[in-house]
């Protein structure tokens, strides 16, 4: 089993806003399958994953390293396998913020949403370590 | 619901696709195997259900300032398991 290194998101991805295919969609939201990620300059690192049928609608995802230094979350070979992930360098892991009041939130570490950067497939994975991790880690808040 | 009585090392087939092998009986502990296409999810009951109200409270939440992050953890990237090189 190998560990791999995330990057930061290609901002590049961003500025073209492409569209990122879910073809799952995400847990409660399964007819929703595409989406595009948003960076907004100063609310660097916390992204938008914006629906593309309903843009009033995104989740708020942060990659989860700002959150916790030694996240690892375990990936079925199920997973790999649908996600078609060759490289361990295409994986992007977001995981969904929760803001809870002024200067509050919690970060959903055990429902990552991983996606492909080469084929920009993605899915919500739970990883078979996820019981390790809280559904509700608080931000790190300054 | 339909019910259907198996022994430990016997099957379900699902449209034809999906497979539910009964592993072992190990006191209140029923090990199933499942086979299906990657399409196909597979989740437990409760972590899917916890998942899923995550995701709805996630996308509920009302429209807040974002909180400044301590830089301290700003440094190491995170590391996903699970992906062997070819």
């Amino acid at each position: 089993m190998n560990t791999l290194e995330l990057m930061e998101p290609e901002t590049h991805a961003t500025k073209t806003k492409e569209v990122i295919q879910l073809p799952l969609g995400i847990l409660g939201f399964e007819r929703v399958k595409n989406y595009v990620l948003l960076a907004k300059p100063n609310e660097e690192p916390f992204l938008w994953f914006q629906m593309l049928e309903d843009v009033k609608r995104a989740f708020l995802v942060i990659p989860p390293h700002h959150v916790l230094s030694n996240y690892q979350p375990d990936i079925s070979e199920q997973d790999v396998e649908f996600l078609d992930l060759i490289n361990p360098a295409e994986a992007l892991v977001l995981n969904i913020v929760t803001l809870r009041g002024a200067m509050k939130g919690t970060v959903n570490l055990r429902g990552p949403i991983v996606i492909n950067r080469r084929t920009l497939i993605g899915k919500q994975v739970i990883p078979a370590n996820a019981a390790q991790y809280a559904i509700q880690h608080p931000l790190p808040v300054s | 619901m339909l019910i259907l009585a198996r022994k430990p090392g016997e099957s379900i087939v699902i449209d034809g696709r999906i497979t539910i092998k009964i592993l072992r009986l190990d006191g209140d502990v029923v090990k199933v195997g499942i086979e299906a296409p990657t399409s196909i999810p597979v989740h437990r009951q409760e972590v899917y259900d916890e998942i899923q109200k995550a995701n709805l409270e996630a996308l509920n939440q009302p429209r807040l300032d974002l909180p400044r992050l301590s830089p301290s953890k700003l440094s190491s990237p995170a590391s996903i398991n699970g992906i062997k090189k070819k």
